[in-house]
């Protein structure tokens, strides 16, 4: 039964409900006067209010997806690097384990929950039923297989996958990737994509890349409105090994995460999809300690990334019960994952950041500011700081559109080929 | 009341307490039958549960700052900001509004940086032919010193680039070539007995490739050490930042200004017996930008010199090579290990698509020159696909 189902969360409330409608059923018989019966009473509410609080904290992560599994809240199945063979028998780097139709633009609703928070492929007559598509007319009438491919290239698609690195062993699953409709049409047949990828904060699961901060609903209303061009979204946990919080580092004698992000999952989606290649093709983002590791990744991996967006994110090295001893014991080396320290004492790589924050509301503003003051040439920084949001997806949400248009105009857009106009026929 | 302030903790808790009492102590009050006690039991019940939660949701959302304000929490907070360029960045001139457009998109096609770097990565300090070796009329290579800027590492190398007959930038007829890294404690040694100079090493190449053994390739040779306190072309914590140089600097440096083929596939290292580490180390932790490395055999369990100060169990597991090939998975590289005799754990332990193999060295003149073939040939290879 999944953390996040509708029936685990369901049962949740309905022991609750159970617990309360008991308290009231068995009220007459602890009415005495006696200190037993005030001692089985305050047993008894605070029984019931343990298992309130308990639906309503489920309720809670469903909505927000802090945890999206059992095993990221408790580890089990950590994933280990995977060992020797594996890597190579597996000639596929991407697997795909599900895949639905994309929001559509300026449309009622984005993307369906399916009740384990995964992704639940309907058919494309229910899309075509259920939400404005625009028609197109095909001389052999839209069959099954001609709708889906109509609606594909109308709506674009979400998939969620399953990726291994090749180079680091680190295997993750039930990330998302968001191929816009222009992917599927005609004129892009071979235009290759520049990529975004986007990490989530810590604990979080990608689904709320999908669900609440909405970024392929909002990439793709603001392609539609023509204010910024298609990409693929990849939209990934931060923690590759929740529930621990592995902050985009490569840990000595440990999990190589920062490698993971700069080398494994960019060749993993060139390989897969029509993807650029290259540092002026692709961007990073994130919120939170997805904002850190956005602006990390591209400091250190400038050849891979060439900017990035860093919403409320913070830029110190963490180091707490969460995240246990990324740095092999050695302050000099948690020296160099604190991006003030980097930007003192060793050169400013060639990427331009973004980084938001609120002026009222946000805790990290000061560090978001002493951050910008340390940027020098040739990196550029930049900031969006709206007056007020504190740290949710309601701030974010309000910072997301400019952020995307910045991306637009530091990534090479796809090209189409521009089609001759069939005359007759 | 302000929704993070502590006031509102406080007023919640008094209230929750409050409540709890009353509940208690009238508990007897509403044991009565019929629907008027009963509703009025539920109606008590629910006060209470839903002020504990608000005290918990408030208590918490306090610690955390999710939300920041009541206008928050209900979502009425409205309005973005403007993009500022904070032109701490831009080199020139005070901060401006410059929009979401100021900036631009100043960066060329893939693998260059924008306009952002100043001058030349590579400069050309010195240049010689060099002549193959018993082919008088054989066209001539040339051997260039040169010093290497890595942007990243903030770390300048002297090193020698071997350019072969024939080369020129503007050729665009021929293939982008492969090049190979040699990390070599005796470059400018001027002795005959030293296989791994600058001198020798491009005359090998130019008498392989005269012979027709081998096409053609650049040479790029840097010495053992590269920065204060590099051992082993490692990241040093706090020092160095050698393998910043070698996996990130140098590709794009040498990119910049030769005519060379794309990392990893068409990058190789080749190391003497004081690289021989430096070569194994970049190869296994920056599989992404070099493919194949030969290198005297060993089980390179420590990096060469003195251990560095600071260092603890981990780091030092991490540079250990032979922990990295049993607790690492396999890297997509070729490793040739050149020596007489079989020894060091890479030979029995590796998997694929690692791959390994021994060779003698050479005899006579020219020992390094099957290795050289060796190397031309796993370079010139055929990527593997879609890379």
């Amino acid at each position: 039964m999944g953390l996040t189902g509708r029936l685990f969360i369901s049962l949740m409330i309905a022991v609750a409900v159970g617990s309360l409608a008991g308290i009231v059923w068995l009220w007459p018989r602890m009415a005495g006067r006696r200190l037993r019966d005030l001692a089985s009473r305050l047993g008894l509410v605070a029984a019931s209010q343990v298992l309130v609080i308990a639906a309503f904290l489920v309720c809670l992560n469903g909505y927000f997806v802090f945890y999206g599994s059992w095993s990221s809240l408790f580890g089990i199945g950590t994933p280990q690097p995977v060992q020797v063979a594996r890597a190579a028998e597996s000639s596929r780097p991407i697997v795909v384990t599900g895949s639905d139709l994309g929001p559509v633009p300026g449309g009622n609703s984005v993307l369906p929950v399916a009740a384990n928070g995964a992704l639940a492929g309907k058919p494309p007559h229910y899309y075509l039923k259920h939400h404005k598509v625009p028609q197109r007319r095909s001389p052999s009438g839209v069959g099954r297989r001609a709708g889906r491919a109509h609606t594909l290239a109308a709506v674009g698609e979400v998939l969620q996958v399953n990726l291994l690195g090749e180079r680091t062993g680190i295997g993750v699953s039930s990330d998302y990737i968001y191929l816009p409709p222009q992917y599927f049409q005609r004129a892009y047949a071979h235009a290759r994509f520049p990529v975004v990828l986007a990490l989530t904060g810590y604990p979080n699961d990608p689904w709320s890349i999908v669900k609440r901060l909405a970024l392929p609903a909002t990439a793709a209303r603001l392609v539609a409105a023509g204010r910024i061009r298609p990409a693929i979204y990849v939209m990934m946990n931060v923690s590759v090994a929740p529930p621990r919080d592995t902050e985009c580092t490569n840990v000595p004698a440990g999990l190589q995460v920062e490698s993971f992000f700069a080398y494994d999952v960019p060749q993993a989606v060139e390989r897969t999809f029509r993807a650029q290649t290259g540092r002026s093709g692709w961007s990073v983002m994130g919120y939170s300690t997805g904002g850190y590791c956005a602006a990390k990744l591209a400091m250190m991996y400038p050849g891979q990334f060439s900017s990035a967006v860093s919403l409320a994110g913070y830029y110190l090295a963490l180091k707490d019960q969460t995240t246990g001893n990324l740095y092999g014991g050695s302050q000099a080396l948690r020296n160099e994952n604190n991006l003030d320290w980097r930007l003192a004492h060793l050169p400013a790589p060639p990427v331009s950041v973004l980084v938001t924050s609120s002026r009222a509301g946000e805790r990290d503003l000061p560090g978001t500011l002493a951050f910008l003051r340390l940027i020098h040439a040739p990196m550029r920084g930049y900031a969006l700081l709206v007056r007020q949001g504190g740290h949710n997806y309601g701030t974010w949400d309000r910072e997301l559109p400019q952020s995307l248009e910045w991306l637009n105009q530091r990534l090479t857009p796809a090209r189409p080929h521009v089609q001759q106009v069939a005359l007759g026929g | 009341m302000a929704l993070t302030s502590s006031a509102l903790v406080v007023v919640l808790a008094i209230v929750v307490a409050a409540l709890l009492m009353s509940v208690l102590w009238w508990w007897p009050g509403l044991a009565g039958k019929g629907a008027r006690p009963v509703l009025l039991r539920i109606a008590a019940l629910c006060t209470l549960q839903l002020s504990v939660l608000s005290l918990i949701f408030v208590a918490v959302n306090r610690s955390q700052e999710f939300y920041a304000s009541w206008s928050d929490l209900l979502g009425t907070d409205s309005g973005g900001g403007a993009i500022v360029a904070t032109n701490y960045g831009a080199g020139h001139g005070g901060p401006g509004h410059g929009g979401a457009g100021h900036g631009g998109a100043g960066h060329g096609g893939p693998g260059h940086y924008g306009s952002g770097s100043t001058g030349a990565l590579v400069t050309v300090t010195g240049s010689s032919a060099v002549a193959a070796p018993g082919w008088r009329r054989a066209p001539r290579g040339r051997l260039q010193a040169v010093r290497i800027r890595g942007e990243l590492s903030g770390l300048t190398v002297p090193a020698y680039i071997y350019l072969p007959a024939g080369y020129s930038r503007t050729n665009d007829s021929e293939q982008n070539l492969p090049v190979v890294v040699v990390i070599s404690g005796q470059l400018s040694s001027r002795s005959a007995q030293a296989p791994y100079s600058a001198a020798r090493l491009s005359a090998a190449v130019a008498g392989q490739m005269a012979a027709g053994r081998l096409r053609p390739l650049i040479l790029v040779m840097l010495p053992a050490r590269i920065g204060p306190g590099d051992q082993g072309c490692l990241d040093v914590p706090g020092g160095a930042q050698a393998a910043t140089f070698f996996s990130q600097d140098l590709p794009r440096a040498v990119g910049s200004a030769y005519r060379v083929g794309a990392p990893p596939s068409r990058w190789g290292l080749l190391g003497d017996s004081s690289g021989g580490y430096c070569a194994l180390q970049l190869a296994m932790t920056s599989s992404a930008a070099f493919s194949a490395a030969v290198l005297p055999p060993g089980s390179y369990t420590a990096p060469p010199g003195p251990a560095e100060p600071g260092g603890t169990p981990q780091l030092r597991a991490q540079e250990n090579l032979t922990w990295l090939l049993q607790h690492q998975p396999m890297q997509p590289i070729s490793v040739l290990f050149v020596g007489a005799r079989r020894t060091g754990p890479f030979l029995t332990l590796a998997r694929p698509p690692m791959r390994t193999a021994q060779a003698a060295p050479g005899s006579g003149q020219w020992p390094l020159s099957p290795v050289l073939d060796w190397i031309g040939r796993t370079l010139s290879r055929p990527s593997p696909a879609g890379s």
